[in-house]
């Protein structure tokens, strides 16, 4: 029987070595197919090696394997002392751990093998759709179950962020895969046509919001203050931003159907919101900010305030051009261009990975309870991570702003100016920048890996005694 | 009497105790750094497109004639000019926060030094090819944040710890006022302000 005296902190562990994996492995496929674009042949002829299929591992492989997984991680963490109390249905939160992570193995082999919904970012077939509905549900008993046995009255806005994640995210998965199963590797949606699309990037769209952004702020509202060891600047403004960032992000998703066979009224709408949404998300910037420039003494020793500074650089950047890209008259040329891609990685590598990264340089130490091997090769970790972000958002600026303009150029007879292939083949450049840009940032995070291999060889998870709680507030609390 | 641009490239980072011991006004760094540097890009630009035209990946060169070009150069020096001025007076806004120095002559002696090697590599306008120019770029940049991180705390006099954090800040402005650019001119295109697009 667990000890409810104590913190249950293995399965964090084991989630963010689990994380860490899929991190290395997600990244290390995003850096071949990124060299299949500069040279196809690497395939080698074999169809499980093809772009469309190692591109679906790559981008399941980070946001479900290395993302996912850090949040279960930090929220199991956050959730225990926020509360204090230990986790409930510790045995759930095993089940979580092992069968999430056994979900996006085998989805992964079954990308690989062609299996696909063909829906961005649900590409998962349906018995893996029924097989996350069912951990996503033990997840959400684990966090709520905790939340209701806390000994703390209020809740510390990371849970807010948390809870919205598990709420929002269970309700976009169930709907957003409702389909007719015609065979074990196939199914159809329950939706068709204009209806389909809107219902796909309303899931879309807000998997990056409740998921990328708001699990992601979770995160930070709790592990930034823990690591400037104060309290948030403002707490008021991050529950202000928290209600305007969860009212207004589940509308924007029809800005990625401009021009499309949706009405123009939604798409309008989904701009409007889109711009509105840059509200809160500077609200948190600001505060984050905040948070870290009275904790500026902390650098003297701390690696891991540095990835956070540099996060919240790269929020303020990604949250400002989405609402941007958002707008018709510059998505009528960014659209269909890898300037988008540009800006989901600025938001995955310079946002996502290096709040990840930060955390975890936090983390890692106090869960077996020793030093971090090497605050070197943390220190070189994160130019390294700071110079791939650079390079990849500037060569996806650079081919993204090139091909908008290229591909929408007339010559004096009114007709297309340059063929699409001819405009593909004069990208290799860009890509082959794009491809160093990853292989930099995969590097840094190998040096990561190594890092908490060293840090961890040898050693089990430090078992902590819960502090009785001192103060109602949970806002000094967390900070103490 | 220091020239920044000249002697940041001659000196590096080791100018910086040197540039914050001397104390200029405002309007004297302006005139003596900061124009020169705002100067230099759009001639590039202007001889560079005057001569090869522009290309931007595909087939031929997109040419303009010389009076939309000085147009587009001025357009360029204005922006530049705004840029580099408009950042010294947010550092200045950021300063307090750091407790960084407030003499706005000090941050416009830094953002003169960071911005010598962008105006440097900017030399590649000459040949007027985007990716020839956006390779150009990443030694210059590294270089730019290389003078920018070891500089600012000993220009603006703040401790190391906070000039990390301002300086990240600064990236983080960049970072946007560069996308905002991309965004304006992108915008200015799809109403009818440069080349011909299909809309």
């Amino acid at each position: 029987m667990p000890d409810s005296n104590v913190y249950n902190d293995r399965v964090v562990t084991v989630l963010v070595v689990l994380s860490l994996v899929w991190a290395i492995a997600g990244m290390a496929a995003g850096v071949f197919i990124a060299a299949e674009l500069v040279w196809p042949t690497i395939d080698l002829g074999q169809e499980w090696l093809s772009y469309g299929r190692v591109r679906t591992l790559h981008t399941n492989g980070v946001i479900f394997g290395f993302g996912v997984s850090a949040l279960m991680a930090t929220a199991f963490y956050s959730v225990q002392r926020t509360c204090h109390v230990t986790l409930f249905a510790p045995r759930l939160a095993w089940f979580c751990c092992i069968a999430w992570n056994l979900v996006v193995l085998t989805g992964g082999i079954s990308f690989l093998a062609g299996w696909t919904s063909g829906k961005e970012y649900a590409e998962l077939e349906w018995p893996f759709d029924i097989g996350i509905t069912i951990v996503w549900l033990a997840f959400a008993v684990v966090f709520f179950g905790t939340i209701a046995n806390r000994k703390v009255k209020p809740i510390y806005v990371s849970n807010w962020f948390y809870g919205a994640l598990i709420i929002v995210i269970a309700m976009l998965h169930v709907v957003n895969s409702l389909a007719i199963p015609i065979s074990i590797d196939k199914s159809y949606s329950l939706f068709a046509g204009a209806q389909d699309a809107i219902v796909q990037w309303w899931y879309g769209h807000n998997a990056v919001g409740f998921l990328l952004t708001g699990g992601f702020l979770g995160m930070l509202y709790y592990f930034l203050p823990k690591q400037a060891d104060r309290p948030i600047w403002s707490y008021r403004l991050s529950i202000v931003a928290f209600w305007a960032f969860t009212y207004s992000y589940i509308w924007a998703g029809p800005h990625h159907l401009h021009y499309n066979a949706i009405p123009e009224w939604v798409q309008s709408l989904g701009v409007v919101m889109s711009i509105i949404l840059l509200a809160p998300s500077w609200a948190t910037m600001v505060n984050g900010v905040m948070t870290v420039a009275g904790a500026w003494e902390k650098l003297k020793t701390d690696p891991a305030l540095k990835f956070i500074v540099l996060a919240l650089a790269f929020y303020g950047l990604a949250t400002f051009e989405g609402p941007m890209l958002s707008i018709k008259s510059v998505n009528v040329v960014s659209h269909f261009t890898d300037w988008t891609v540009g800006h989901v990685h600025s938001g995955a590598l310079g946002w996502n990975a290096m709040i990840t990264f930060g955390t975890f340089y936090f983390l890692v130490p106090r869960l077996v309870g020793a030093e971090l091997y090497s605050i070197r090769l943390a220190n070189i970790h994160f130019w390294l991570a700071l110079a791939g972000t650079m390079l990849y958002i500037l060569s996806m600026w650079g081919a993204g702003v090139s091909q908008g303009l290229l591909w929408l150029s007339l010559d004096e007879l009114g007709e297309l100016s340059y063929g699409f292939r001819d405009i593909m083949a004069s990208m290799a450049p860009y890509y082959a920048l794009r491809f160093v840009a990853g292989a930099v940032f995969l590097t840094g995070a190998v040096l990561m890996f190594y890092n908490f291999i060293k840090t961890m060889e040898n050693r089990t998870t430090v078992t902590r005694r819960i502090p009785e709680v001192k103060t109602a507030n949970v806002v000094a609390e967390v900070a103490a | 009497m220091i020239f920044v641009p000249v002697d940041v490239l001659v000196q590096g980072s080791r100018l910086f105790p040197r540039l914050s011991e001397e104390t200029a006004s405002a309007g004297v760094v302006i005139a003596k750094d900061i124009l020169p540097l705002a100067l230099l890009p759009p001639i590039f630009l202007y001889i560079g497109s005057t001569l090869l035209g522009w290309e931007i990946g595909a087939e031929h060169a997109i040419r303009m004639s010389p009076n939309i070009l000085f147009l587009v150069s001025l357009c360029y020096f204005s922006a530049l000019l705004f840029g580099l001025i408009g950042l010294a007076i947010l550092l200045r806004w950021m300063a307090p926060t750091y407790d960084a120095s407030l003499e706005l002559s000090r941050h416009l002696t830094l953002v003169a030094t960071v911005a010598t090697p962008m105006v440097v590599g900017s030399i590649a306008h000459l040949y007027p090819h985007v990716f020839v120019n956006m390779l150009s770029i990443i030694p210059v940049l590294i270089w730019s944040m290389f003078l920018l991180y070891r500089g600012l705390p000993i220009l603006l006099q703040t401790t190391p710890q906070q000039g990390m954090l301002m300086a990240s800040s600064l990236i983080g402005i960049v970072l946007v006022a560069a996308v905002t650019l991309l965004g304006i001119t992108v915008v200015l295109w799809t109403h009818g302000f440069g080349p011909s697009l299909g809309l």
